[in-house]
C-alpha cells in the first residue's frame, strides 16, 4: 500500500480530486437549478431549492379555517354541488380503465382523483403511462380537467407476483391483500381533504361502467354501496359474461362458526373449494330481468367499485392490513363500518366490468 | 516550491525506491514517465530529502482528505433522504414527473417515512389538537408552541373546535393570526388549518363528569371520532410524523418533538402526571391510559361483551396493568423505554406512516378498547413498536374534581375562622396589655388572693377531718390519697370529690401539693407526692 501510495504524483491525486468533484458536483447539480425539493409541497411559494425544507419561507402561511358542519353527501350530489375522490390503487395501467375513467358524466371540477402506485418495475410503468394519460386531459380545456390529482408512490413493498394464478393462490392471498389494504389506507387518508362528500373506490382494472356510476350509486343514499363486479369473456367466438368478484356477499352460520374456531391471525377467504362458508354472494344473485336498483343488504364488500360516504372514512372505517373478524381489507372494512353502526348494501343487478387477463 | 522540481525529483524517487521493492509493473509504470514525458537534467537526478519528506506529507494529506471526503459522502448517501434523492434522480427514474401538469400532486411516499433527526432533513410534522371549549387554556398553549425548538416552519398546525360553547374558536384564529405575523420569522409555522365540527356530545367537559366511569365509554367513542375526523382532513403525504397535544398540558420539555423523535419508533409518548396541591400530595399520575397488558386484563376482555369498553384507571375494571405512570423515578434516565399495548392521548409522536397504514382511534370497541388506549392496541396488531418513557415526564394541567372544591371550600372557611380566631387573640393581648396598669393593680391583686386562699384551706380542714373519720372503715388499708393517683388508665380527676377544684397557687404547686391538672382545673393534695413503684412501671 505505502508503495502505491509513494508512486503516485500530486498533480494525479489532483486530477483525480478534480474529477471526484466534477462527478459530485454533476450529481447535485440538477437539484440546485430545478424545482425538486425533498418537500415537494412546502407552504411556501418561494422557488425551493434542495434547502428549502430547512430554512423558513419568506412569507407567512396563512390560516385555513373550514367549517365541516355543513358538509353534506345527499342522494343528489349534483344539486348541492357534492365533491367526489376517485381513488384507485394502480398496480397495472389500462387504457381502457382510463377511457372508462373519463366517460363518467359527473362534472370534472367536483372530483379529485387519488392514485397509488406500487415501486416495482411494474409500479414504475404504470406511473409513466399515468402522467401521460393525465397530461391530455390536465392540458386540455379548463372545463374538462380535474379538479386535483394525487398520484403516490407506495412506502412497503408489495408482494411479487402479480399474474392471475399468483394472485390468487390462496397461501398468497393474506399478504396481497394485507400489502394491497395498506396501500388503500395510504390512499385514503391523505387524499381525503375535509371538502370531500364522496369517495368511490374504483379499481385499476374497471374497464367498464355506466357514465352516471357515481349518480346512480349516491342515488340510493346509504353509507357504503357496492355494484356487482362481472367480467366479459370470449367462447366460441361469443362474448359472455360471468361474475368476477366474490368479496360481496352476506355472511352464513357456517362461514360464522368456521370464525370461532380459527386462530386470531387466521383469515377466512372467499371463493376457495377448500373453505367452503357457504355465504350468500352477491355474484351469483344477478337477475337479468330485474330492477337494476334492486338494494340488498352485505356483510362483506369487494373493493373494485365501491361508493363510500367521506364521513364513514373519516369515522375511522379502514382496510385492515390485519385479520379483523378474520377478516382483511374490503372484507374487513365492511366488517368496521357495520362496527361503527352503519349498514354496508349491494346492487346485485346494476354492473360493472372486470378487465380480463 | 516550484512544480516542475518537485515533478522530476519525485519521478527519480520514485523510480528507484521501487526497484528496490517490487517487480515489473511498478518498474515499467515508473519508466514511463522517465521516457516519454519528463525532461531530465543531471543536477535534478540529485536527492532531495527535505522536499521529499514535505511532498510525501502532502501526498498523504491528500488522499486522505479525499478518502475522508469519500466516506463522509458514501455515509451522508446512506443517511440523508434528501441527499439520495438528489443522487438518484440524477440517475434513476425521472424524479421530475408530473411536473408539467396542473393540478398534479406527485409523492414518493418513501421519503416521508421519519428518521430520528427529523429537524436537519426537513421532514414535517403535523401538530394535531382536538379543542373543545378550551378558551381557558390557549394562551398556555400558545405559549408552547412559541417556545418549541423543532423548526416551526416544518410543523402543520391542525385544530379541531367541536361543540365549543366558550369563545374559543375566535381566541384561537385570533392568536393565530399574532403567532403568523410575528416579526421573527423564525416564529412562523407552515400550514395551518382550523377544521369546525360538531359531534353533538351531551357529556360535559368539566373533570368530574368526563371521568366519572359511565361516561366513559360513549365518551371514549365520541373523542376517538373528533380525532379521526381531523387527522383524515389534515394528514398529507408529505407529512412524515404526526405529534399529538392535548391543550391543557401545563409544563413540556420545548424540545419534546426532537426528545421523542430521537428515539425512532412508530408510536412514543412521554408519561404525563399533573401537580397537586400540597394537602393532596404535591403530585399524581394522570395519564393511566399508558399500559402494558396483563393476564387478567385479558382474562376481563374475555368475559366482556362485544361493544364493552375496558376503560383504565377505575375500580370496576382492575386489570392489574403496569402503567407506565406509575413507573415514574424523578432522578430516572429520561431515555428508558418501555413497551405500551395502551397509550394515552394527551402526548403522542407517531410515525405518519403508522396512520398511513390505517392505524386509527377505534370510535367502537377494538379488542375491548376505544380511543387512544384502541389505537394503541391496533398498532401493536399492525406490529408497530409502542414506547413509553417513563422517566422523561410532562405535566397536565391539576383541574380540581368537584369533591377537591367542596374539600378547598372547607379548607378555605377553616383557613379564615383560623385567621379571625387568631385576630380576636391578638387583640384581646393588646387590650390587655395597653388597657390595664398592671403594676398599679397587682397590690389589691395579690391581696385579693391570699384572702382567698387562706379561706379555702381553712375550708379544707374542716372537711379533712370529717372525710378521715369516715373513710377509716371502709378502704381497707388505702389512703385517699393513694385514690387521687390514678392509675394505668391515666391520671383520675376526681371532680366531684372533696378537696379537687379548688385554685392553688405557685407555692403550693412547688411544694408538691398539687397532683395534676385535669380539664383545666385543679387537683389538689396537701401530701407531697412521692412516686409508688406502680406509677413508676407505668411512667
Amino acid at each position: 500500500m505505502g508503495t502505491r501510495l509513494q508512486r503516485s504524483s500530486p498533480f494525479r491525486l489532483l486530477f483525480a480530486l478534480l474529477g471526484l468533484l466534477l462527478f459530485l458536483w454533476w450529481m447535485i447539480q440538477p437539484s440546485s437549478h430545478s424545482p425538486r425539493t425533498l418537500n415537494i409541497n412546502l407552504p411556501d411559494s418561494s422557488p425551493p431549492t434542495p434547502t428549502a425544507a430547512l430554512t423558513p419561507p419568506k412569507t407567512a402561511p396563512g390560516i385555513n379555517v373550514i367549517s365541516m358542519n355543513n358538509l353534506t353527501a345527499t342522494a343528489n350530489p349534483l344539486k348541492n354541488s357534492e365533491r367526489l375522490l376517485i381513488l384507485t390503487p394502480l398496480a397495472r395501467f389500462y387504457d381502457e380503465y382510463f377511457d372508462n375513467l373519463l366517460k363518467l358524466n359527473y362534472p370534472r371540477n367536483l372530483i379529485d382523483l387519488g392514485f397509488i402506485t406500487p415501486k416495482t418495475h411494474a409500479g414504475n410503468i404504470a406511473t409513466l403511462k399515468l402522467q401521460d394519460a393525465l397530461r391530455k386531459v390536465q392540458h386540455g380545456p379548463k372545463k374538462s380537467r380535474f379538479n386535483k390529482i394525487t398520484i403516490l408512490r407506495q412506502d412497503f413493498g408489495t408482494p411479487t407476483g402479480q399474474s392471475e394464478k399468483e394472485r390468487h393462490a390462496m397461501k398468497a392471498q393474506k399478504d396481497r391483500r394485507a400489502s394491497m389494504a395498506r396501500a388503500r389506507n395510504s390512499l385514503v387518508f391523505t387524499t381525503l381533504n375535509p371538502t370531500i362528500s364522496w369517495v368511490l373506490w374504483l379499481d385499476s382494472d374497471i374497464i367498464e361502467s355506466p357514465p352516471s356510476l357515481f349518480q346512480d350509486l349516491a342515488k340510493h343514499n346509504k353509507q357504503v354501496i357496492v355494484p356487482n363486479c362481472f367480467q366479459r369473456y370470449k367462447e366460441n367466438g361469443v362474448w359472455k359474461e360471468r361474475p368476477y368478484d366474490f368479496n360481496s356477499w352476506q355472511d352464513s352460520e357456517t362461514a360464522l362458526n368456521l370464525g370461532k374456531t380459527m386462530k386470531d391471525d387466521e383469515i377466512l377467504l372467499e371463493g376457495y373449494a377448500e373453505m367452503p362458508t357457504y355465504r350468500a354472494l352477491m355474484a351469483y344473485q344477478r337477475d337479468e330481468k330485474a330492477d337494476k336498483h334492486v338494494e340488498m343488504l352485505l356483510d362483506g364488500v369487494g373493493g373494485t367499485a365501491l361508493l363510500v360516504k367521506a364521513s364513514i372514512h373519516r369515522d375511522g372505517a379502514m382496510f385492515p392490513t390485519f385479520p379483523f373478524y378474520h377478516l382483511i381489507e374490503t372484507e374487513g372494512f365492511a366488517k368496521m363500518v357495520r362496527r361503527l353502526g352503519h349498514q354496508p348494501y349491494g346492487l346485485p343487478n346494476y354492473l360493472v366490468y372486470h378487465y380480463n387477463e | 516550491m516550484s512544480l516542475p522540481t518537485s515533478r522530476h525529483s519525485h519521478t527519480q524517487y520514485s523510480n528507484g525506491y521501487s526497484n528496490g521493492y517490487s517487480g515489473g509493473y511498478k518498474n515499467g509504470h515508473a519508466s514511463y514517465y522517465k521516457d516519454e514525458s519528463w525532461a531530465m537534467s543531471p543536477q535534478d537526478s540529485k536527492y532531495h530529502p527535505k522536499f521529499r519528506k514535505s511532498a510525501y506529507a502532502r501526498r498523504r494529506l491528500f488522499l486522505k482528505l479525499g478518502f475522508v471526503f469519500l466516506v463522509v459522502f458514501g455515509f451522508s448517501l446512506l443517511v440523508s433522504p434528501s441527499l439520495r434523492f438528489t443522487v438518484f434522480s440524477a440517475i434513476g427514474l425521472g424524479y421530475s414527473l408530473y411536473k408539467d401538469i396542473p393540478g398534479v400532486e406527485y409523492h414518493d411516499l418513501s421519503l416521508y417515512k421519519g428518521s430520528a433527526t427529523g429537524w436537519q432533513r426537513g421532514e414535517r410534522i403535523l401538530f394535531l389538537s382536538p379543542l373543545r371549549d378550551a378558551e381557558a387554556h390557549l394562551p398556555m398553549f400558545f405559549s408552547h408552541l412559541r417556545n418549541l425548538t423543532y423548526p416551526h416552519h416544518l410543523i402543520d398546525l391542525a385544530f379541531l373546535v367541536s361543540d365549543s360553547k366558550d369563545n374559543t374558536m375566535n381566541l384561537l384564529t385570533d392568536l393565530l393570526k399574532k403567532q403568523q405575523s410575528d416579526a421573527d420569522h423564525n416564529q412562523w409555522f407552515g400550514e395551518i388549518t382550523v377544521i369546525e365540527k360538531d359531534f353533538g356530545a351531551a357529556i360535559g367537559q368539566d373533570f368530574s363528569n368526563r371521568h366519572g366511569f359511565a361516561a366513559q365509554g360513549p365518551r371514549r367513542k365520541l373523542m376517538a371520532r373528533a380525532r379521526n375526523w381531523l387527522l383524515n382532513a389534515t394528514l398529507k403525504p408529505h407529512h412524515s410524523w404526526v405529534y399529538w397535544r392535548d391543550a391543557d398540558v401545563e409544563t413540556a420539555p420545548t424540545s419534546i418533538l426532537e426528545d421523542l423523535m430521537r428515539h425512532n419508533k412508530d408510536v412514543i409518548v412521554p408519561n404525563v402526571w399533573r401537580p397537586l396541591p400540597d394537602w393532596l400530595g404535591n403530585e399524581q399520575p394522570y395519564d393511566l391510559n399508558s399500559w402494558q397488558e396483563s393476564e387478567t386484563g385479558l382474562e376481563l376482555a374475555a368475559k366482556l361483551g362485544e361493544d364493552d369498553v375496558i376503560v383504565e384507571g377505575y375500580a370496576e375494571y382492575a386489570t392489574w396493568r403496569p402503567h407506565l405512570a406509575y413507573l415514574r423515578d424523578p432522578r430516572g434516565d429520561p431515555d428508558v423505554e418501555m413497551e405500551l399495548d395502551g397509550v394515552g392521548g394527551v402526548s403522542i409522536l407517531a410515525k405518519a406512516s403508522v396512520f398511513r397504514a390505517g392505524a386509527h382511534f377505534p370510535a367502537f370497541s377494538f379488542e375491548k378498547h376505544a380511543e387512544t388506549e384502541g389505537f394503541g392496541k391496533m398498532c401493536r396488531r399492525m406490529k408497530f413498536t409502542v414506547i413509553g418513557l417513563p422517566h422523561y415526564t410532562i405535566w397536565h394541567l391539576y383541574e380540581p374534581s368537584s369533591d377537591d372544591l367542596k374539600h378547598m371550600k372547607e379548607m378555605e372557611e377553616q383557613r379564615i375562622a383560623h385567621e379571625k380566631e387568631e385576630k380576636e387573640k391578638a387583640e384581646q393581648k393588646t387590650r390587655l396589655e395597653e388597657g390595664w396598669d398592671i403594676k398599679k393593680d397587682k397590690d389589691t391583686w395579690d391581696k385579693d388572693q391570699k384572702e382567698i386562699i387562706d379561706a379555702a384551706l381553712k375550708a379544707k380542714e374542716v372537711e379533712k377531718g370529717a372525710m378521715a373519720s369516715k373513710g377509716t372503715g371502709k378502704d381497707s388499708g388505702k389512703t385517699p390519697d393513694q385514690d387521687l393517683r390514678g392509675s394505668r388508665e391515666g391520671p383520675i380527676a376526681h371532680v366531684d370529690e372533696p378537696g379537687v377544684g379548688v385554685l392553688t397557687t405557685e407555692d403550693e404547686e412547688k411544694k408538691g401539693q398539687i397532683v395534676g391538672h385535669e380539664n383545666g382545673r385543679v387537683k389538689q393534695n396537701k401530701l407531697p407526692v412521692e412516686p409508688t413503684k406502680q406509677e413508676s412501671q407505668f411512667a
